[in-house]
């Protein structure tokens, strides 16, 4: 055979995430499920708000409207991590509970075709996956909260629902929303690495972690403490219609010292264990 | 430089060992076929050497270097059982977006030219989903040959496939020796194939490697026999065991003579003992046959290299 002179050219971090994002992006694209959980999270807050006030189909008397305010389906008020109202729960916090079913499904369609081989046979790091899944979660919830906003706007004005607002107060708490899509993205991630051979566990754990139920059991506890805005859930409910250049601040340093946190942590397990 | 150096490589699921201090060496430029039964320790091998298993000792160094470096992990190409590809997409996307994984500049030129070895040009609008095993198998090639790799390591890529799916493969394995100038790791069941491309042979057993040799090892290893057919099979068999020491009758009904001289000898010795020979060739011990008969000789799983 003949001799063939070897070079080895050392791959950088960037060009090795950019060939795994060109990857997850053109799936994410590719796929209706993307699309489908757009108009589901566009379809919640117009289902909200176009259902909550209409009468009693028997008795026919009018029901009290879960929101009096359009916003409130964006956030509530002040942050209460007490849960005494539905009205208080169902805001865009749920598009990181569906979200969390969207990056399930994305991650586990990787293992299921067996296309992680492709992944993890190649120069890519294990950190290269966590990061790319990583921002490709966090831009799908992010593009929910868009849809999710858009259909409850175009509720609002259809049911006439006041639209009073401190508009400072609402760009920083979408922002704030749209922030924590990363670290909400990086705790899917970690989950679906670690139950990455149990595709419906991996579903279930999401939805449990994405209702919030901890945060909400231990506020039910200790009360609104501020404390409880370490985590993913408080620092999403600390963005609310009463939102300061503070709440945007909490919100950045609490996603991505959590987005820190799950990559390492998700890295780590990858590093450790067979990944296929 | 060895494109694989492997030393005390062990693997344990729980409590099964897979891998029991496994050495292996794949010099650079070899085919080497991998050989051994089911659950001897061939995939978890390939598995460790890809990275998608972590070993639990033992040292993997491919081209002099660790195998965990980035810099060789970009240089090998891999196909473990079954090529990982979107069943909606068709070839040529998936081709596209490993190329795009790897970060190619002249991503579609690369597909182009793997597609055309493996044969595959007319297939790439396919969707995966809807291409056969062979097509498969061959798409799976195409991707491990995607960045130019230097180390090819393909699993069980024949089994499965029809004669001329056989073929095909054979073919497309010779071309890619010759015009990639890889090293290549091919595990198979199928020896006949593999004796027809392989340059350097692995046996393992048992997680443990019980051979390694050169294709011209293996020729020198592989004695010649005589095979023969009479009217009386049973008193030949009888007449012959009493000279030569090694005398058995094979699937095929012909006996086989090892260790002799020449078939006049033996046509001679019968015919004075009024046994007339029907027809008699002389033959090699094929891979098959030498490496069913190194299964039995080490039974105990005895590591000897």
């Amino acid at each position: 055979m003949e001799k063939h002179e070897l070079r080895f050219e050392s791959p950088s971090f960037f060009k090795r995430l950019r060939g795994m994002l060109s990857v997850d992006f053109y799936r994410l694209f590719h796929t209706p499920m993307y699309y489908i959980f757009l108009a589901i999270a566009a379809m919640i807050p117009a289902l909200i708000l176009g259902t909550s006030g209409m009468p009693n189909p028997q008795t026919g008397a009018a029901a009290a409207p879960l929101y009096t305010n359009t916003w409130h389906i964006v956030a509530a008020e002040t942050p209460l991590y007490v849960v005494n109202h539905i009205g208080e729960y169902a805001n865009m916090n749920m598009v990181f509970l569906f979200g969390g079913i969207m990056v399930s499904i994305f991650i586990g369609h990787d293992y299921k075709s067996g296309y992680v081989k492709q992944l993890f046979t190649t120069h890519a790091k294990k950190q290269d996956y966590m990061i790319s899944k990583t921002l490709v979660g966090a831009f799908s919830m992010a593009c929910m909260c868009v849809t999710y906003l858009l259909g409850g706007v175009g509720a609002g004005l259809l049911t006439g629902t006041s639209m009073e607002v401190h508009a400072g107060s609402l760009v920083i708490a979408l922002l704030s929303k749209l922030v924590m899509s990363l670290g909400w993205a990086s705790l899917y991630t970690f989950l679906n690495v670690i139950f990455r051979r149990y595709f419906g566990i991996s579903i279930a754990s999401c939805f449990f972690f994405g209702t919030g139920i901890l945060i909400i059991g231990a506020a039910a506890i200790v009360g609104n403490s501020s404390l409880l805005n370490v985590f993913l859930y408080g620092a999403s409910v600390y963005a609310c219609l009463s939102s300061t250049p503070l709440t945007l601040a909490v919100c950045l340093a609490v996603s991505a010292g959590w987005a820190a946190f799950y990559t390492l942590a998700g890295t780590l397990i990858l590093n450790k264990s067979d990944v296929y | 430089m060895n494109a694989i150096e492997i030393k005390n490589l062990t693997k344990n699921y729980g409590k099964k060992q897979a891998l029991r201090g496994l050495s292996m060496t794949v010099p650079e430029g070899a085919i080497y076929g991998f050989i051994g039964e089911n659950g001897s320790g061939k995939s978890t091998t390939e598995k460790l050497i890809c990275g998608l298993l972590t070993p639990g000792g033992g040292s993997i160094k491919l081209f002099g270097r660790d195998y965990t470096d980035p810099d060789v992990r970009a240089k090998i190409g891999v196909l473990i059982e079954a090529p990982g590809c979107y069943a909606n997409y068709s070839v040529w996307n998936n081709m596209m977006l490993q190329a795009a994984n790897l970060g190619l500049k002249h991503g579609e030129k690369e597909v182009a030219r793997a597609l055309k070895t493996v044969r595959m040009e007319g297939a790439a609008s396919n969707k995966f989903k809807n291409c056969s095993l062979g097509m498969k198998q061959r798409i799976g090639i195409a991707m491990a040959l995607l960045g130019d790799p230097a180390l090819l390591i393909l699993d069980e890529p024949i089994n499965g496939l029809d004669v001329d799916g056989m073929r095909i493969m054979r073919e497309v394995l010779v071309d890619i020796t010759r015009n990639y100038h890889c090293t290549v790791l091919i595990s198979s069941h199928i020896l006949g194939e593999l004796e027809k491309i392989a340059t350097h042979y692995g046996i393992v057993r048992g997680g443990r490697m019980i051979r390694e040799m050169t294709a011209a090892e293996l020729e020198a290893d592989c004695r010649t026999y005589v095979a023969l057919q009479t009217g009386e099979m049973r008193r030949t068999k009888a007449l012959l065991a009493c000279k030569y020491t090694r005398v058995e009758e094979d699937e095929a009904g012909y006996i086989r003579v090892y260790d002799a001289a020449a078939p006049e000898e033996i046509v001679t010795h019968l015919y004075e003992n009024g046994i007339l020979v029907r027809e008699i060739k002389t033959d090699k011990v094929s891979l098959e046959e030498y490496y069913i008969d190194l299964m039995k000789k080490k039974g105990d799983g005895q590591h000897e290299i």
